[in-house]
């Protein structure tokens, strides 16, 4: 197997695939069939400073080419976090990428501060996606000046490289992604799920609402991904979609220089360990020595 | 598959392609490996399940899930409802006659559920009465609780929501033990995106997994 690894914010990674936040869990559970140390890091379940309960139930919606979910970022907290499961992770030597939110900016500045700065912590990746209450439940992550305001504010309160995790629901992702830039932001993650409904014919109305993830997301994250790249200087994470290999490697091609496996490990466990195999394989079978040599080399249309 | 337990269940891969997402089923029976579901076709995975041809393969992961524990002090019921049985019938086999089983449905057409549980002599309620006892089997199974009185029972349970909030009023005064086996819609099937939620009176936490922490749960800590 060739070598994959890469360099994320002067960190060695294995390799370049991650998980998407919340779709493995704590990490622990994934164990009985793969460790995460498999992973090139794991990115934490969205924390925020409270343990948060989430939606009621269902909060999952099938559809043909994917599912909406609508989980409601519960999760234990970002102490219990720290006290409970990042010892499993430096037990097994595998680096995190600490992925959190919050509903006012306060939240999520006191959120970022708790997190102190450790030789496994590659970055902080922040979803803007969260509704802020304050200005009336619109997401932080719609307007340029609101992501320009919170990302800036954010990194005035920690060391630790920072990932802005962006919405596709906005105008011009360019400008967003160009306003996380210019506020600080390390890194960007893109792209999370997309808000969709659900709904039954029989009863005429929408039994559910939530975020759109699976092969449907891919091409919207691609062509984001690939905009942003030409755009912004820092890295990107890619995601949305990505069921295979192939699907990852057009990510690379696209510009991303790691990217994130969600919805494919629900329906196959084993999606990520195949994945990085396959990622390999490819560098090997057309003469690559490492991703880099094919992060954005695709042509433009 | 390593050892199975009642009240575990498996992922399954509908085959056909069509089908998005696993599906959850309940295991029914496992020996000398061979796996044994039973369902009822309610939607479009389990439609294009029961159209597969014989013989074709089927991605399945498991076990999986909490499994019903058996308290070796106590005196073992099983209240059943519908397809509920699906669920159950591993616990009954594993029980031979120790427990009075209790199998609820809607009318005679459905007691072929009980093809394998018939040997264990079940109580039988039919809501049309085409069946056995006349009515709900919460019902059939209160007729039976003097007769339990005294004695330390668990009940093991699966069924509609309504039998279980019928049974759970029912024993409440009682202060009876009960495992409950609950479903919920899926995702991952293994914990990983805390899709299957069900609601406990864990004021701390209070959405568990239904594949983790369950699907088998202490009735007396869920929210109903």
């Amino acid at each position: 197997m060739g070598n994959i690894s890469i360099k994320l914010c002067g960190k060695d990674l294995r390799n370049p695939v991650l998980n998407a936040s919340g779709t493995l869990g704590y990490g622990v559970e994934i164990e009985p069939l793969w460790g995460v140390e498999t992973l090139g890091a794991y990115v934490t379940k969205g924390l925020s400073i409270k343990p948060h309960h989430g939606n009621l139930p269902p909060r999952v919606w099938e559809e043909r080419h994917g599912m909406i979910n609508s989980i409601g970022l519960q999760n234990v907290g970002v102490d219990r976090f720290f006290d409970v499961y990042f010892p499993f992770f430096k037990k097994k030597r595998t680096p995190i990428i600490v992925n959190f939110f919050g509903f006012t900016e306060d939240e999520y500045i006191a959120c970022a501060g708790k997190i102190k700065p450790d030789r496994l912590i590659v970055a902080l990746e922040m979803n803007l996606s969260c509704p802020n209450i304050k200005a009336g439940g619109i997401s932080f992550g719609k307007e340029p000046r609101m992501v320009f305001d919170i990302v800036k504010k954010v990194k005035a309160v920690t060391k630790i490289p920072l990932f802005a995790k962006l919405t596709p629901e906005v105008k011009d992702i360019v400008d967003i992604a160009t306003a996380a830039c210019e506020a600080g932001a390390d890194g960007l993650t893109l792209i999370n799920t997309m808000p969709a409904a659900g709904f039954d014919v029989k009863k005429r109305h929408i039994p559910f609402k939530g975020g759109l993830s699976g092969p449907v997301l891919k091409p919207i994250a691609l062509r984001a991904v690939h905009e942003c790249a030409k755009a912004v200087p820092v890295p990107i994470v890619g995601v949305g979609g990505i069921m295979d290999a192939m699907d990852a490697v057009s990510f690379f091609m696209a510009g991303a220089r790691a990217i994130q496996v969600g919805t494919a490990t629900f329906i196959d466990p084993y999606a990520i360990p195949k994945i990085i195999k396959g990622v390999s394989d490819y560098l090997d079978a057309n003469g690559h020595k490492t991703i880099d040599d094919i992060v954005g080399i695709a042509n433009n249309v | 598959m390593g050892v199975v337990r009642p009240g575990q269940f498996v992922m399954m891969k509908i085959p056909g392609g069509e089908v998005f997402l696993r599906r959850p089923f309940s295991i029914y029976e496992y020996q000398q490996r061979v796996l044994t579901i039973m369902y009822k076709v309610v939607g479009k995975g389990t439609e294009q399940l029961s159209n597969a041809p014989k013989g074709t393969s089927v991605l399945t992961l498991g076990p999986l899930g909490r499994w019903f524990t058996v308290n070796r002090s106590a005196a073992p019921v099983v209240v059943a409802g519908g397809i509920g049985l699906a669920g159950m019938y591993a616990l009954i086999k594993k029980l031979q006659d120790k427990a009075p089983i209790f199998f609820g449905c809607s009318s005679k057409d459905e007691i072929a559920l009980l093809k394998d549980a018939m040997r264990f002599h079940p109580f039988i309620a039919t809501l049309d009465g085409s069946y056995g006892f006349k009515g709900n089997v919460v019902q059939l199974f209160n007729k039976h609780l003097k007769g339990l009185n005294g004695k330390n029972v668990e009940i093991f349970t699966c069924g509609p929501e309504n039998m279980v909030k019928n049974l759970k009023k029912l024993i409440e005064p009682h202060r009876i033990s009960c495992q409950v086996l609950l479903e919920e819609r899926m995702a991952c099937g293994l914990g990983l995106c805390f899709g299957c939620a069900i609601k406990t009176t864990d004021a701390q936490e209070p959405y568990k997994r239904a594949c983790k922490e369950g699907p088998v749960f202490d009735l007396w800590e869920i929210s109903l």
